[in-house]
């Protein structure tokens, strides 16, 4: 195959490698979250003899807590070409894709807050892999933990709604073969 | 010269769109065999429900989940029907075949990675990894039969669109390979 790229399209600036790979990580963990998130609000609730529901939802919570760190990394080392995007877009299209990425970035963020927010609430603790105390954020408090399960919940619906107008995007640029592709894929 | 350049043009937007199809599959394959290989983990034979042991449904809880009792009651029954549907070999079966399947995914994404950073052996090796992604499908299918009618319910619909997914990329990856061999 060829390396010859088409003239007419631009080149674009590469993505530093740890923003590909964060993308990725934060793509893999997303995917697993909800899927699993489905499957273990079926499982029996908890109590002495019932502990179903242990193990998925502190898996849950350290992959929350891993994936809001890694969603704060990117967004501190994309802020400034995204800003740069937004003041140079033009087309529907365009704006279309930055405000898309702002809001996925934004939501992400809101998600695991609010996640952690209403574990706080609830009373549970939350130990990071099973190493580190997280401290909780306050005493238990039942109806904060109803108003942040709230929040969690409709912001992950409306998260799944962008992610899928993202996915759709990428299937867009797949079958155009132009940069934004490349971009997301390159190692080097 | 024109001709060539389209050709290359189309063979590179054939193997970017295959990319992108690969990663979107791979994370939600990779997000499932790991969610079989949780569920199998965390319910086990003689585990509480298995015990015969009745639901703990506190009015508390139930409003704060927004769940009736009754809904509270069958999440018991739910964990039953999947451990009394279950053969004996069952679990360490599925267990064995999810971590297969999340290897196998990981070397799919690592594969996707490969065509699109224009490495030559990908496009082989995405024949491989694909064709082996859906003989993992098949044989969780092929146990999902041998299974009770509750399990199979549960599990063979979504294996028969796994079988259909995986055997339309490898067609795909199978004739953009042939392509690119014509095309060089």
């Amino acid at each position: 195959m060829s390396e010859t790229r088409n003239p007419a399209k631009p080149e674009s600036e590469n993505l530093p490698r740890l923003v590909v790979l964060l993308h990725w990580l934060l793509a893999a963990s997303v995917f697993f979250l909800f899927i699993s998130s489905w499957w273990m609000l079926s499982l029996p609730l908890p109590s002495e003899e019932f502990t179903y529901r242990e193990l998925p939802f502190q898996l849950h919570k350290n992959i929350g807590i891993t994936l809001f760190v890694a969603v704060i990394t990117m967004t501190a080392m994309r802020v400034r070409s995204l800003l740069r995007e937004a003041s140079s877009s033009q087309g529907w299209l365009q704006r279309l894709a930055v405000a898309d990425h702002i809001l996925l970035y934004t939501l992400l963020m809101v998600c695991c807050l609010s996640g952690y927010l209403s574990s706080s609430y609830s009373g549970w603790t939350t130990t990071v892999w099973w190493l580190v105390d997280i401290p909780a954020w306050s005493a238990e408090n039942d109806d904060l933990n109803i108003l942040f399960s709230e929040v969690h919940l409709w912001s992950c619906w409306v998260l799944l709604g962008l992610l899928l107008l993202h996915i759709g995007a990428a299937i867009y640029h797949g079958i155009g073969n132009d940069d934004a592709i490349d971009k997301i894929f390159r190692l080097r | 010269m024109q001709s060539i350049f389209m050709k290359n043009e189309i063979a590179k937007a054939n193997v970017s769109w295959l990319a992108v199809m690969i990663m979107l599959f791979g994370l939600l394959l990779l997000a499932g065999h790991s969610n079989e290989l949780l569920k199998q983990t965390v319910i086990g034979p003689g585990s509480s429900a298995d015990l015969g042991m009745t639901a703990d449904c506190r009015a508390d809880e139930l409003e704060e989940e927004q769940l009736s009792l009754e809904e509270c009651q069958l999440m018991v029954s739910n964990v039953r029907i999947i451990l009394s549907s279950s053969p004996q070999w069952y679990r360490s079966y599925q267990l064995t075949l999810s971590s297969l399947g999340v290897a196998a995914t990981l070397f799919s994404l690592v594969i996707a990675f490969g065509l699109i950073n224009r490495q030559s052996p990908a496009l082989r090796l995405a024949i491989l990894s694909t064709a082996l992604l859906l003989i993992i499908d098949v044989a969780g299918f092929v146990a999902a039969v041998n299974t009770g009618p509750l399990l199979r319910a549960q599990y063979l619909w979504s294996l028969l669109l796994w079988i259909c997914i995986h055997l339309c990329m490898l067609v795909a990856v199978i004739r953009f390979g042939q392509q690119g061999e014509t095309d060089s």
